[in-house]
Formats: C-alpha cells, sequence, structure tokens
C-alpha cells in the first residue's frame, strides 16, 4: 500500500507543478460555467409552452384569451402547443412531465372586462402551471409575464388587468446555473480522467517509465489504483472549486450528500477505466490526445451538459440514453439540486457497474512491457 | 542446469524467446561471474535487449532456463527485482520530480532507505538536487538513471546502452560511474552497441548477432583470436619495400595510387626489425602509422556487418 502513496504523492506533485493541466481542470470549467451561466440566463431561444384556452364561445376563443393568445405568438419566443379545452390541464402536465403550461381559464374575457370597466386590477387571473425542476420552466414563466405585462401597460398605464397565477408541479425554484454546473463536474470527472488515463499512459509507454517501473517492486495493479485515486482526488478538487464558484457567484443552493460524492468518485473510476481501454489501443501521446477528444468532445455535447438532452432531436436523444456521462450528470443534478433521492440512487447504481466494469477490463488490458 | 556456483551471478542455459515464426534469441547459454563487468555487443536486433529484459524478469523466455542471483527467473521475479538494479535505455522519469524527489520515489518502491545524498553525490548530482527531471541534459538523466538503479544497494546491475546518444564528455563522465561501480564490486551486465564502451568497461565481451552467441571472450582475448593483425603504413615509399619485408615472413601490400606500403605484422616481427630491413637497403619511406585492431575488427570479421548507431528495439 505504500507503493500507492508513494506514486500518489508524486502524481499530485507533477499536478500542483504543471500550470497547463491545473488550467485545463479548475479554471477552463469555472471559465465555462461563469460565460455560460452568464449567457444562457438570458438567452433568446425558442421555448415550449402547452396552452389550454377554456374561455371559448361559439367555438372561438373569446376577445381577451385571442389577444392574449396572440402576444404570445407574436413574440416569437414560444413553441405553442394548444390543449383540448376539455381535459384537465394540469394533471395532464404531471402525468406527461410538461415543464410550462399556461391555462386561460373560463371567464377570462368576462373578468377582464369587468376589470377594465371598474379599473380593478387582478380580476382576470390565467394560471401558469410549471415543472420548476426543469431548467426552461423559470424562463418561461418570466416571459410570459413580461408579455402580459406589456398587455396591461399599453391597456392601463399602470393597472394589471390581466393576471398569471403560478401554479408549481414542483416544489423548488431553479435557473440554468442549477442545470449546468451538476453537468460541469460530471465534465471535469470524464476529461480529468479519461485524458490523464490516455495520455499518462501513452507517455509512459513511449519514454520507458513503465520500462523502469516493472523493474522495481511496484506492482501493476498498485499504479492503477493510485491513478484512480489521483484522478478521484482531482476531479474532487475540480469540484469543491466549482461549487464554491456556484454558491459564490450565482447564490446556488447545493446539497452535497454521501450520494453526489459517491457519484463523483464512480464516475472517475468509470472514466479512468475507460482511459485506460482507449490507452491500449493508441501507440503515441498525438495519437492519445486525438482518442481521448473523439470519445469526450462528442460526450460532452450529446450528454445534456450545457442543454437539457429534450431539446435535441430524437435520434440525438436516444445516443445520448447509452452514453454514461448522460447518467452521471441527471444523477448529480438530482442529488445536488433537485433532492431527487431514488433518480440519483438510480444513476449512481448504474455508473457504480459501468464503472468496476470499465477499472477491471483497463488493468487486465494494461500493459507494462509487451511479452 | 547444473547447480549454481557462488561464483556466478547469472547463469544462463538455452534460453530462447521467439515471436512467431522469427527467432529473436536461440538458446544461448552463458555464466557471468560476481564482481565482473559483463558486455553484451551487438547490432540492432541482435537479440541483446530481449535477453536482458528476460533476466530482468519483464519478459517470459519461449525455452530454456537463467537464474539471475541463484534465482530462477520463472518463479521468482519479486525477489531478483529487490535484489538488482536496472538503468534502462534512455532513462525516463515523472517529468515534474526533482532529482532528489526522483531517487526518493524510486527508493521507496524497493522499502530502502539509501543515502540519498551520498547517491547524489556518487553520480556528481548534488547541485541538481532540485532541478526538475524534464530540465536536467541527456547526460545528467542518465547519471540520475545511475542513481536510480543504485536506490536499492543491488547485487547486480544491468546497464542497457547506458551511454547511447551522449556527447563525447557526457560519455566518458558515465564510463567513469560505471568503473567506479565495478570498483565496488558491484556485478555489471553492460548492452552496448559502442565497440569502444564494451573494450574500456568490460572484462568479458559477449558479441551476439542474429539471436545466436557468436564469440565470447576479454576484449584482448577476442581482438588477438577473432581481430585483424596489427598493420604498419609505410607513407609514399617504393615497391622494392615488398620483397624486402617479405623475406622477414610478414605479408606487405603496396598500393601504387597512394605509394604506400601496409605491412600486416604478427607477433614474431617486431616494427623495428621492418624499419632496420628498408634502412639497410636504402628504401625511403615517409610517414609511419600503425593501426592497432580493435573489437570493431572483431566483429566485422565473426558478422561480416558493422554495428551501427540505432536502438536495439527487438
Amino acid at each position: 500500500m505504500s507503493h500507492v502513496a508513494i506514486d500518489l504523492k508524486a502524481s499530485i506533485k507533477s499536478f500542483l507543478r504543471n500550470k497547463s493541466t491545473i488550467f485545463w481542470t479548475i479554471a477552463f470549467p469555472c471559465v465555462l460555467i461563469l460565460l455560460f451561466g452568464a449567457i444562457f440566463s438570458y438567452s433568446s431561444v425558442k421555448y415550449d409552452l402547452y396552452l389550454q384556452n377554456q374561455d371559448i364561445k361559439d367555438g372561438k376563443a373569446t376577445y381577451w384569451s385571442g389577444v392574449l393568445i396572440d402576444a404570445l405568438n407574436s413574440s416569437n419566443v414560444f413553441n405553442i402547443n394548444i390543449l383540448n379545452a376539455t381535459i384537465n390541464a394540469t394533471d395532464y402536465a404531471i402525468s406527461n412531465r410538461l415543464s410550462s403550461l399556461l391555462i386561460i381559464p373560463s371567464g377570462f374575457n368576462d373578468s377582464a372586462n369587468m376589470g377594465l370597466l371598474t379599473h380593478s386590477a387582478n380580476l382576470a387571473n390565467a394560471t401558469f402551471v410549471y415543472d420548476q425542476s426543469t431548467s426552461s420552466a423559470p424562463v418561461v414563466g418570466s416571459i410570459v409575464m413580461s408579455i402580459i405585462k406589456e398587455l396591461n401597460f399599453n391597456l392601463s398605464h399602470g393597472i394589471d388587468y390581466l393576471n398569471v397565477q403560478d401554479l408549481t408541479i414542483a416544489p423548488k425554484r431553479y435557473g440554468y446555473i442549477d442545470f449546468f454546473l451538476p453537468g460541469m463536474i460530471g465534465v471535469t470527472a470524464m476529461t480529468t480522467s479519461v485524458f490523464t488515463a490516455v495520455s499518462i499512459s501513452a507517455q509512459f509507454k513511449q519514454n520507458g517509465v513503465f520500462h523502469k517501473l516493472a523493474t522495481t517492486p511496484l506492482k501493476r495493479y498498485e499504479w492503477i489504483l493510485s491513478r484512480t485515486i489521483y484522478n478521484v482526488l482531482i476531479t474532487f478538487l475540480g469540484m469543491a472549486v466549482m461549487l464554491v464558484l456556484g454558491v459564490g457567484a450565482f447564490g446556488m443552493k447545493i446539497t452535497l450528500d454521501a450520494t453526489s460524492l459517491f457519484m463523483v468518485a464512480m464516475a472517475s473510476l468509470m472514466f479512468t477505466g475507460l482511459g485506460m481501454i482507449i490507452a491500449r489501443f493508441v501507440k503515441d501521446p498525438d495519437g492519445a490526445d486525438a482518442a481521448a477528444n473523439v470519445i469526450t468532445f462528442p460526450m460532452m455535447f450529446l450528454s445534456g451538459t450545457f442543454f437539457p438532452i429534450s431539446q435535441m432531436p430524437l435520434f440525438l436523444q436516444s445516443i445520448a440514453q447509452v452514453l454514461p456521462l448522460t447518467y452521471v450528470s441527471d444523477g448529480l443534478r438530482a442529488s445536488m439540486i433537485f433532492g431527487q433521492s431514488q433518480t440519483a440512487i438510480l444513476n449512481t447504481a448504474i455508473i457504480t457497474v459501468l464503472g468496476f466494469a470499465c477499472i477491471i477490463v483497463g488493468s487486465w488490458i494494461t500493459k507494462w512491457e509487451e511479452d | 542446469m547444473t547447480s549454481l556456483s557462488n561464483d556466478n551471478a547469472i547463469q544462463v542455459e538455452a534460453l530462447t524467446k521467439r515471436y512467431g515464426s522469427l527467432v529473436a534469441v536461440n538458446a544461448i547459454s552463458f555464466t557471468i561471474k560476481r564482481g565482473e563487468t559483463f558486455a553484451f555487443l551487438g547490432p540492432n536486433g541482435a537479440g541483446k535487449t530481449t535477453t536482458v529484459e528476460m533476466l530482468e524478469c519483464l519478459r517470459k523466455p519461449t525455452s530454456g532456463k537463467a537464474l539471475v542471483l541463484g534465482l530462477d527467473i520463472a518463479k521468482n521475479q519479486m525477489a531478483i527485482k529487490k535484489r538488482t538494479g536496472v538503468l534502462p535505455q534512455d532513462f525516463y522519469t515523472y517529468e515534474r520530480l526533482t532529482v532528489k524527489e526522483t531517487i526518493q520515489y524510486y527508493a521507496g518502491m524497493f522499502n530502502s532507505r539509501p543515502d540519498v545524498d551520498g547517491l547524489m553525490k556518487l553520480v556528481d548530482l548534488e547541485d541538481k538536487k532540485n532541478v526538475l527531471f524534464k530540465h536536467l541534459s541527456g547526460g545528467l538523466k542518465q547519471r540520475l538513471g545511475i542513481a536510480v538503479a543504485l536506490v536499492n544497494d543491488p547485487e547486480l546491475i544491468f546497464l542497457d546502452e547506458p551511454s547511447a546518444g551522449l556527447d563525447p564528455k557526457a560519455r566518458h563522465g558515465v564510463w567513469h560511474l560505471i568503473d567506479g561501480l565495478h570498483k565496488q564490486g558491484k556485478t555489471i551486465f553492460l548492452t552496448t552497441h559502442y565497440m569502444e564502451e564494451a573494450e574500456i568497461l568490460a572484462s568479458r565481451v559477449c558479441i551476439i548477432h542474429n539471436g545466436n552467441i557468436v564469440a565470447m571472450n576479454s576484449p584482448q582475448g577476442l581482438i588477438s583470436e577473432y581481430g585483424k593483425r596489427n598493420m604498419l603504413i609505410l607513407k609514399q615509399t617504393s615497391s622494392r619495400a615488398v620483397p624486402n619485408i617479405e623475406k622477414l615472413g610478414i605479408k606487405a601490400n603496396y598500393d601504387e595510387t597512394t605509394g604506400d606500403v601496409t605491412v600486416h605484422l604478427n607477433h614474431g616481427v617486431a616494427v623495428s626489425e621492418v624499419l632496420h630491413s628498408l634502412t639497410s637497403n636504402d628504401i625511403p619511406f615517409g610517414e609511419l602509422q600503425l593501426r592497432r585492431s580493435s573489437l570493431e575488427d572483431v566483429f566485422l570479421n565473426l558478422t561480416g556487418e558493422t554495428l551501427g548507431d540505432e536502438e536495439d528495439t527487438l
């Protein structure tokens, strides 16, 4: 075991003396968080909005419900999906996991007219039903609200004749950063572990360090254990910096429980093993970097790190379902942000199984010397 | 295999390594005595590195047997590793560890507590102890590699091309170090394709070619047995010199282009006799050159090839 500690100490010293590695492991994810956190908090992409108009007369939308729907349509921000007026829309939203639904109730038009006649506010209320565990719902809600405020302003210069009431179908309020940061922790676990495993293995193979190590009493499994612990520690370091940034710069509320920490450790284990498997088939450090990029880059963008998988085309969603990083990101979000312990445990279990499978295969096929 | 003599550090018998149909090492046998500096000399692909790596327990032999320090390489790998030191060709390690940290790292791998300052002094790296490995020159890296090979106070040291790629000054520094280790009583197994290195350092040289041992003796013994005779070259002399010299019972050739006469000396005839024969017959000659036979000649004579400078990768 002392061999593991000695090699681990040497690896950590090497890490701390390598400015480039420190930048890519610690600083780069922080830069991404700051950039994407800022950009996507104010983004203007199109969002799905389900709409049920119960205020219909003679088969047509009443005047004020029509005005509201036209305003939503003309904002050009939403893909509006109309629900049948006869169904229970709230139940439908829950059972179909809709993120945003606007219900215009029966009598909305009459209430608006009454408000106008009596100069009374808040008589005509639409209901915004949303799942705040999704990243897009708060954004959609704020846009709907701003559109109604504009209508009110044009009508009265002050009185809110038309109003929206919130009805949440998830308990907390989340922003893009809540979605993004756990994904970045998953990406850091992946890039740190894969690149370290692949490039160190390729370099050590090429420049003869493995050859020298093989002449010492250090056993191959001890070296692999040391590298795995090193990757877990470096990922934890990156995670700690990102959490401090998330709380400090974005006021995030994060739950750091045993499941999250275990998930990160298992993700490092899995990606270290994956890196070792890749390293077995590359011949030099340049090829190692290319191979690592081929694996990590598509996974980074297809596993729901930067935007929800649900916003991707269906065939890409199918691909995302078989990428391990998807389960890491979803599991971390579930445990750290949404408090969905069942989802977190399920994803952690998947990653644990994959982690041990990858590290066993990786260790088995890693050779210090060709016989 | 015959039982191990306590005098032997290595005993090899019919050791063979095959890669498919390629025979890299073909049933070689030899012994190395304790305290001996033994050189394995051969060109690229001769089988030097394969043999050494089998003795270092890094590769499994296809057949045959070898004892290192009395231990079977097929059964006692860990025990052999603990008692031997290895300097691989082009020693390399963690780039961002200092000289001192590198020695401490490898000492830790052997659970040994060497005199780190003493080792740095031995390889003359005391003033570089806080320099990162990646900032060392090739010669200093090799010297550090030798210090690392000594962290466990090994009885037997394998040095694989210890001065390959080094400039002459660095090369002589490494040779001085190896000579010092020999004087300490260490057994040294040297793999090289530098004739001069083998000739200067080794008490015995084994020439390997195409996986077979073709000769093994002391450097002088090999030269005497397989080398060309020493040659005396008489510049710008007359063709009349040839019959006069041949009267002494030795062979001489006249080169019409240069006007030089080459005399193939043998042990029975001294240079002074040749010169006396010429002067007494009024045969003039210019500059004199004496060319000694070397291991290069031995190798050429035995294999029909010269040794290249490329790395032995087989």
